[in-house]
């Protein structure tokens, strides 16, 4: 038996390495993938954090609103600020042609007297809120200037989470103004109540600064990882092309078929296990390949195209599981396919079609936190995310073996039930 | 001398599933050992049908068949063991080399080292291929392929050798070698149980014929003994034609 699975893996082998456009589908093609979709993933990154969002400012203000508004925004990272346009002082008008044109992706216009109306606002409030001589009197004749309106021209093409950044930021900025303007009114208020040898409190907005945050990320990785598009991507599209191994797989027990070889094997003392088992081991073998390729990839190729190195994690023994288990739900999944599928053509669309379909509920495209309810709950039905889960718990978090096991199981299980089925199926077509 | 059945098919029937009519309709025979036994019929006379039962491909609707005192059914893996199976159509990986689809096939009989590489050499050379053994399958002529599929079922020389049209398709020089070989095997101990459209070929090659039309068996004995015994019929293409009608079959 050993020898009939030995002469096995050698023919399923042969033909493979003779395959040309089959290895390059196999081996080729994943890498590239991981290198564009990752290169790609990063420049929209990068887009936002480092070349910044396109903005026009008009300051009609020229106030500490406006100011403010343009320093921050300016200092922020998440924008180029620009006053002016093709060289002359942005205007309203201006703005609103520039941004629908698409030289901006975001207007920005402060009314005149911005700030003027915050403070007068300010000052009614706090003047309210003060004792004086006509206490009752201020307080019951308060009115609150009118709410002043800051513009924005928004560029359609604009992503909803860009447009959100620049909205909080403007808020914080505004905020900030008030505040800062809000407190100087109290200290001038407070310091005309004072005895005269008593000093009034100054920076007092500054003082009140004791509030910080910092981003830990909660991961056993030692060191400082940060999630960047290569931690996320190189095992997202590493999967993938895992499972694309299902149409050069399937492509080959269609091929069989095809070629009269089954039948002739049907003949021979050999069971249908045997022969299956003998492609098994090869196709896993080469998704074990193709998951070091792609490793490579995130190792090497992508720091030396100024892309951050991929980080392992801290277990070696869990990412040999997971890619084990991977690799053997993808070569079940292509077994499956091939013998459900009745010709090459099904087998090829079959299989593209459900593992873009699988990939997308599986969260490789978009992440399954941001997917409806429903959709999280039918993404947890994808073997694509049980890997991917894997991966993300030994590459992001620094899980060990024990942190993989119940994604592994899953794969193993998924892996088993595909068999089982595909040996049905086998059987019931063989009794014509 | 009584010649010892090595086959016996007993009221055997096969119907397809979604066919109303059965292809194979309570067929009974038997082939002795040793014999060269020509299954002859029009296209759709159920032939095939027969052949792939006897060689496990599917199972039958009724009836029963022994294969070297084994029943079909029951003793499937050891039937596989000691038959041979050239099919219709080439059957063969066309990205391997002749040598490699011989050692992959071979082995699937169970063959190994030594043995198995002498039978594939002494094979090729007997059939004019040690030439083109390195060679892809894929740039072989037609002829080429029909030896290499021959071969590929006779390496470890079956007791029951089925042969569904093993010469359509290749020229005259292709077909006088398999005859020879097939012939030469026969002697060596192999049934042949042999399925074609060439009557001339069968009236030659076969020791015993049976015609089948329509899922049933017509007639069957000796070459010598269909034409003796069919009026107006000089040679097994008349005695055919005679009992199978020149009704064209789909």
């Amino acid at each position: 038996m050993w020898y009939k699975l030995f002469a096995s893996i050698k023919k399923e082998t042969i033909i493979l390495l003779r395959d040309k456009i089959g290895l390059s589908i196999l081996f080729i093609m994943p890498m590239v993938l991981v290198l564009v979709m990752t290169l790609v993933q990063d420049s929209a990154f990068k887009s936002i954090n480092e070349r910044g969002i396109p903005i026009v400012i008009v300051d009609n203000d020229h106030d500490t609103l406006g100011i403010s508004i343009k320093l921050g925004l300016h200092y922020s990272k998440l924008c180029v600020v620009s006053d002016s346009i093709d060289g002359k002082p942005a205007t309203a008008e201006l703005a609103k042609q520039a941004v629908s044109q698409g030289k901006f992706l975001v207007g920005i216009v402060i009314p005149k007297g911005a700030t003027e109306a915050v403070r007068k606002n300010v000052g009614q409030l706090v003047s309210s809120a003060m004792p004086s001589d006509e206490d009752s009197l201020t307080k019951t004749n308060v009115h609150v200037t009118d709410s002043i309106n800051i513009v924005l021209f928004i560029d359609p093409v604009t992503k909803k989470s860009f447009l959100t950044s620049i909205t909080s930021n403007l808020h914080e900025f505004i905020s900030i103004v008030k505040t800062k303007i809000m407190f100087q009114t109290f200290s001038e208020q407070i310091a005309e109540l004072m005895p005269e040898n008593t000093k009034a409190p100054k920076n007092a907005f500054a003082k009140t600064q004791i509030i910080n945050y910092k981003e830990v990320y909660a991961s056993n990785i030692i060191g400082e990882l940060v999630p960047n598009a290569v931690q996320h991507n190189v095992p997202a599209w590493t999967i993938f092309a895992m499972f694309f191994i299902v149409i050069p797989l399937a492509g080959s027990i269609m091929k069989e078929k095809n070629e009269g070889s089954v039948f002739r094997l049907h003949t021979m003392p050999s069971s249908y296990l045997l022969l299956i088992n003998g492609k098994i081991i090869v196709y896993v073998c080469v998704c074990m390949l193709q998951f070091l390729l792609m490793m490579s990839v995130g190792l090497v190729f992508l720091p030396m195209l100024g892309l951050p190195v991929l980080v392992l994690g801290n277990s070696l023994l869990g990412i040999f599981i997971v890619t084990l288990a991977t690799s053997f739900a993808a070569t079940g999944y292509g077994v499956m396919v091939g013998t459900i599928a009745s010709t090459e053509q099904q087998a090829a669309i079959v299989g593209s079609l459900s593992i873009l379909l699988l990939s997308a509920l599986g969260g490789l495209w978009v992440p399954t936190y941001i997917m409806p309810e429903l959709m999280r709950h039918i993404s947890v039905l994808s073997p694509l995310n049980w890997a991917l889960e894997g991966f993300y718990e030994l590459f992001l978090r620094g899980s060990g073996v024990i942190g993989i096991l119940d994604e592994s199981i899953k794969l193993f299980i998924f892996f088993i039930i595909t068999m089982t089925i595909a040996s049905l199926i086998n059987r019931v077509k063989r009794n014509i | 001398m009584k010649s010892e059945p090595i086959i016996e098919i007993k009221n055997l029937t096969k119907t397809f599933k979604g066919s109303d009519e059965a292809a194979v309709k309570g067929v009974s025979f038997s082939i002795n050992k040793n014999d060269i036994f020509g299954l002859l019929g029009p296209n759709g006379a159920g032939k095939t049908t027969i052949i792939s039962i006897l060689c496990s491909l599917f199972p039958p609707t009724t009836g029963k068949v022994i294969i070297d005192g084994m029943t079909l059914g029951n003793d499937i893996s050891s039937i596989k063991q000691i038959i041979g199976v050239v099919p219709q159509d080439i059957a063969l990986y066309p990205s391997l080399t002749a040598r490699e689809n011989l050692h992959f096939y071979g082995s699937m009989y169970g063959l190994k080292g030594a043995e198995l590489k002498h039978k594939i050499e002494d094979w090729l050379l007997k059939l004019g291929l040690t030439d083109a053994a390195n060679r892809r399958v894929s740039t072989f002529s037609g002829g080429m392929k029909r030896r290499v599929n021959l071969i590929a079922s006779i390496l470890h020389q079956p007791k029951i050798l089925f042969l569904d049209e093993p010469t359509v398709g290749v020229d005259v020089q292709s077909r006088n070698v398999i005859i020879e070989h097939l012939t030469e095997l026969n002697k060596q101990g192999t049934t042949i149980i042999y399925t074609s459209h060439h009557m001339e070929e069968a009236e030659h090659f076969c020791t015993q014929v049976a015609i089948i039309d329509n899922g049933k068996i017509i007639t069957q004995g000796t070459p010598q003994e269909l034409i003796s015994k069919t009026p107006n019929s000089t040679n097994l293409e008349q005695v055919f034609l005679n009992l199978t009608n020149r009704k064209l079959r789909d």
